[in-house]
């Protein structure tokens, strides 16, 4: 999903050193005392910047499912929206239980509960046409699906996509109470893709109206959940034409959610939602200074915004202030790419020399220290892979400051450099370096160029604003970028492999898999790659192998391989941070827990002061 | 006279059309990428991203764009006249965000107007006519101070002392005066007085220097000589005399400011036509950047012929035909 929240940029290092020293011990861990009532106001930085403008269908903010997931909507299954590896764990949410797969893995039976109903204006109990619908809503075109890409596993869903079935043979629904999914094949985290909020039920009769125009269901929610849209009740339902926009979200700058009349407790697990306050209010604020400020003064009790350094320091070198500052696993990895095809990076010693040199402590001190995150071993983050590669770390030095006698001898070996280990070759300079305009990039782009001039290479830095359409441009043929990261969709290590390096992946326009693992001769001119296009190393079939596998230990082994031969045989990447959320709320909150799933405030379990 | 207001209404639309074609140049000139890519998703497959596209308009040529838009701007679209079309970003109808807006960024304009006009008239009445004494110098030293301090330090700073500090002010934010009129202007006399010192400084400086070069004219000795006093001197005639080059910046500075009071709507967090100009230029919203640029320019070109009408009253030499 696309991280809408980065992370704060500090400019006094020592200051920096400091803070990490004093704020390591702390934070990330549950504030605990529950209390009803009250109104969690959490200020958001310049605007909401959803994909899909809240429509659930399309929508691909994190904090978009946050809100869906903890407050707004529910699933078949769902999470205990807890920090840590508690919080990947899949429990049943309107569904009785969590299935075990039959028929080869590729049946999965649901029986929705007893109680379960729609909120105003629809008032009534939701079905299994309604997850059919939603489903089928998804699959349509038109509808503007943004990770549509999850489900042509379903039977019939490419099909009826295509327009040429009448419904989705693989979503059965034999009766109100009962879904059946067939799938073409045995996919181990089809679990997990049922826990995204496209393919929670939607209720026909008011998401009919806006057949076709992606988006425009986001200012008309129904909710399921705990919560509604405030000013759901008013909404007449009577006629598409009658429907006016609810009036508790402005679609720009506010969206309150109070309680849904219709939610019985009883359904639920409160492990998984207490839903203590009344009233939750997302107010954009185009004053991230202010939001911060209105934290402390206890007008917001938390915010999706990126504080500043002055605000970062005030709350970790302050130890009054320190308790309110927590620091979590964002499960997400920020990192060099280098693009296999772009000389001098088509030579596997140039990359793994670039992984020995790059200073990857002074990258981290660039975004924030010890708070922001921790540096990385390899590619996929150890709480993804329940910490099967813990202790894997291939390109380890002292102080993670690199090393550049190591880089150097891993240098001789290419084809580009002299005996002495540095490139002389005119491959290696004004390399084309793709960064952006954040105050960020200014920092971390210096410590990738000393690195690289340790080698011999040096870059022809071009920042653009907003650089990810460059990258993810395959015929702009970019070497290397400093600007990349990436989050999980859901706790599996999937969505780091297929989306990264599957080469079947690889498409001209939004490409992520920048650095072309996996690419085939055969893709080339469609895709405008111009450079070494032949001999590209591919997992595909390592993918398509542990793609299979249930979720468990192998399946997670499986991909820890995968991980493994990414990091040290086929290098695209240099990772070096696995980004934390770090989240400052108010003294006005009585209980904050993290939701590991979200990578957000647990909404569902949080407690303030009423 | 009305024919005059008629052939410059006929070249306005002229001049906002020219302004609208460079507009879509520039959005599409600017190398900031495809902007499907935005509303596409983090994977889009080719197809989706052809879908957006399409959904979009951005599947034909900026040209053929620009000739759609300026049909259903002329003529309406199913959201109402003139049709600006949908925001990329939200789904929300463009006039139904430029006429939401509208009214936060054109009230903190008034007030701020309001203030500059007063204080900075005022302040440069009273420094032109106490020349070379200590007021005139105070006065000087404000213009100073107005000109060079930053408007956002200035905002925060205001912020601080007034709001957390003193709490005789309302804070960031914006109150509608008609949900609640003292939280309005309690929210809005900071950044109106933010915005107006600037100003203030600006229009001192010259109301000084126009009402000195006016009152060493032949017709205020005879006036003096006549033995009107020295206030209706002043208010009457030199004054009067020295409008002309205060009611054009007035009308320009008002104009610019209806598409450009960025930072301190962004300071205070109005979130007016500033705001949302920024927040759909980075979220590459054609459609919103298209109708804040269309307000601007029509507020423009608007007030340019206020300006020109109001030079007819001032001076009585002026005629237009």
């Amino acid at each position: 999903m696309k991280r809408r929240v980065g992370l704060p940029i500090v400019a006094l290092v020592a200051i920096v050193a400091l803070a990490s020293v004093l704020v390591s011990a702390a934070s990330g861990r549950p504030e605990t005392k529950s209390a009803k009532g009250g109104t969690y106001t959490v200020g958001w930085e310049s605007s909401f910047g959803w994909t899909d403008s809240f429509d659930p269908t399309g929508e691909y903010l994190a904090n978009a499912f946050a809100i869906n997931t903890n407050l707004l909507l529910r699933g078949l299954i769902g999470y205990n929206h807890v920090g840590g590896p508690a919080g990947a764990k899949i429990v049943p949410d309107l569904a009785t239980k969590v299935p075990k797969p039959t028929n080869g893995g590729k049946r999965y039976t649901f029986t929705l509960k007893n109680g379960v109903r729609w909120g105003p204006p629809v008032n009534r109990a939701i079905t299994s046409a309604d997850v059919k619908y939603a489903v089928e809503r998804l699959a349509r075109p038109k509808n503007g699906a943004q990770y549509g890409f999850y489900y042509p596993v379903i039977k019939g869903f490419d099909k009826y996509a295509a327009g040429k079935a009448k419904s989705i043979s693989g979503v059965k629904t034999p009766n109100p109470k009962t879904v059946i999914f067939d799938l073409t094949k045995p996919t181990g985290d089809f679990l997990m893709r049922l826990g995204m909020p496209a393919v929670f039920p939607m209720p026909q009769e008011v998401a009919k109206c806006f057949e076709g125009k992606p988006g425009a269901y986001g200012r008309y929610v129904i909710a399921s959940g705990p919560y509604m849209i405030e000013g759901s009740d008013d909404l007449d339902i009577s006629s598409c034409g009658a429907m006016k926009p609810i009036s508790g979200y402005d679609g720009q700058t506010r969206l309150n959610l109070v309680r849904n009349p219709n939610y019985r407790a009883s359904t639920d697990s409160a492990k998984a939602r207490e839903s203590n306050p009344d009233r939750f209010e997302f107010i954009v604020n185009a004053n991230i200074d202010d939001i911060y400020n209105k934290i402390g003064r206890g007008e917001y009790d938390d915010s999706y915004a990126t504080a500043s350094p002055k605000v970062f320091r005030e709350y970790t070198l302050n130890a009054s202030k320190r308790k309110y500052l927590h620091s979590n696993s964002a499960d997400g990895t920020y990192y060099i790419t280098m693009n296999l095809t772009q000389p001098p990076f088509d030579d596997v010693h140039v990359r793994k020399a670039m992984n020995w040199v790059l200073d990857r402590e002074a990258m981290r001190r660039a975004w924030g220290g010890a708070v922001s995150g921790v540096v990385a071993e390899h590619i996929i983050p150890n709480s993804m892979l329940a910490n099967r590669l813990a202790g894997f770390h291939p390109f380890k030095t002292p102080g993670n400051r690199g090393n550049a006698a190591k880089a150097r001898a891993e240098m001789r070996k290419s084809k580009y450099a002299n005996s002495g280990g540095v490139c002389t070759a005119k491959e290696c300079k004004n390399v084309l370096l793709v960064t952006d305009v954040r105050a960020v990039d200014k920092l971390t782009l210096p410590i990738v160029q000393a690195g690289a001039a340790k080698l011999g290479i040096t870059f022809a830095a071009r920042s653009v604003n907003g650089a990810y359409p460059v990258i993810q441009t395959t015929s702009k043929n970019v070497p290397i970028s400093n600007r990349a990261r990436w989050f999980k969709d859901f706790a599996d290590a999937s969505t780091f492999i297929g989306p990264l390096f599957d080469g079947r992946s690889i498409i001209p326009s939004g490409n992520t898999n920048y650095s072309l693992v996996g690419l085939k001769p055969g893709q080339v001119d469609a895709l405008g790659v111009k450079g070494t296009t032949k001999g590209i190393p591919s997992i595909n079939a390592m993918n398509d192998k542990c793609q299979k596998l249930a979720l468990g230990a192998r399946r997670t082994s499986c991909f820890a391989g995968i991980d493994k031969v990414l990091t040290q045989k086929i290098v695209p990447w240099i990772p070096y941070m696995w980004a934390n959320t770090v989240t400052i709320i108010s003294p006005n909150v009585t209980k904050w827990n993290f939701d590991q799933n979200a990578g957000f405030t647990a909404l569902a379990h949080v407690a303030v002061k009423s | 006279m009305p024919l005059y207001i008629a052939r410059r209404l006929l070249w306005a639309g002229v001049v906002v059309l020219i302004v609208l074609l460079l507009t879509y140049a520039v959005f599409y000139l600017l190398p900031a990428g495809d902007p499907a890519l935005r509303f596409a998703g983090k994977q889009p497959t080719p197809e989706s991203l052809a879908l957006v596209r399409e959904r979009l308009g951005l599947d034909q040529p900026w040209y053929e764009q620009y000739g759609k838009f300026v049909k259903s701007f002329v003529a309406g679209d199913e959201f109402g006249w003139p049709g600006l079309g949908i925001s990329y970003n939200t789904q929300i109808p463009v006039i139904d965000q430029v006429t939401e807006r509208a009214p936060r960024t054109l009230l903190l304009i008034l007030g701020a107007a309001i203030i500059w006009l007063v204080l900075g008239v005022a302040i440069g009445v009273l420094s032109a006519i106490r020349r070379r004494t200590l007021a005139d110098r105070a006065a000087m030293g404000f213009v100073l101070i107005g000109i060079s301090t930053p408007v956002f330090w200035l905002g925060l700073m205001a912020l601080f002392i007034f709001w957390n500090k003193l709490g005789w002010t309302g804070g960031t934010g914006y109150i509608p005066i008609t949900e609640d009129p003292g939280g309005f202007f309690s929210h809005m006399i900071l950044p109106w007085t933010v915005l107006a010192l600037l100003f203030a400084a600006i229009y001192a400086r010259m109301t000084r220097n126009t009402l000195l070069e006016t009152l060493g004219e032949d017709y205020i000795r005879t006036a003096r000589a006549k033995g009107l006093s020295e206030r209706k001197v002043i208010t009457h005639h030199a004054l009067r005399a020295s409008l002309a080059p205060i009611v054009t910046m007035f009308g320009m500075d008002i104009a610019l400011l209806v598409g450009g009071a960025i930072i301190t709507e962004s300071v205070f967090n109005i979130q007016g036509l500033g705001w949302l100009a920024i927040d759909s230029t980075f979220n590459q919203d054609l459609p919103t950047v298209i109708g804040v640029v269309l307000l601007g320019a029509v507020a423009v070109v608007i007030m340019n012929l206020i300006v020109d009408i109001a030079y007819a009253f001032i001076d009585p030499r002026v005629r237009y035909e």
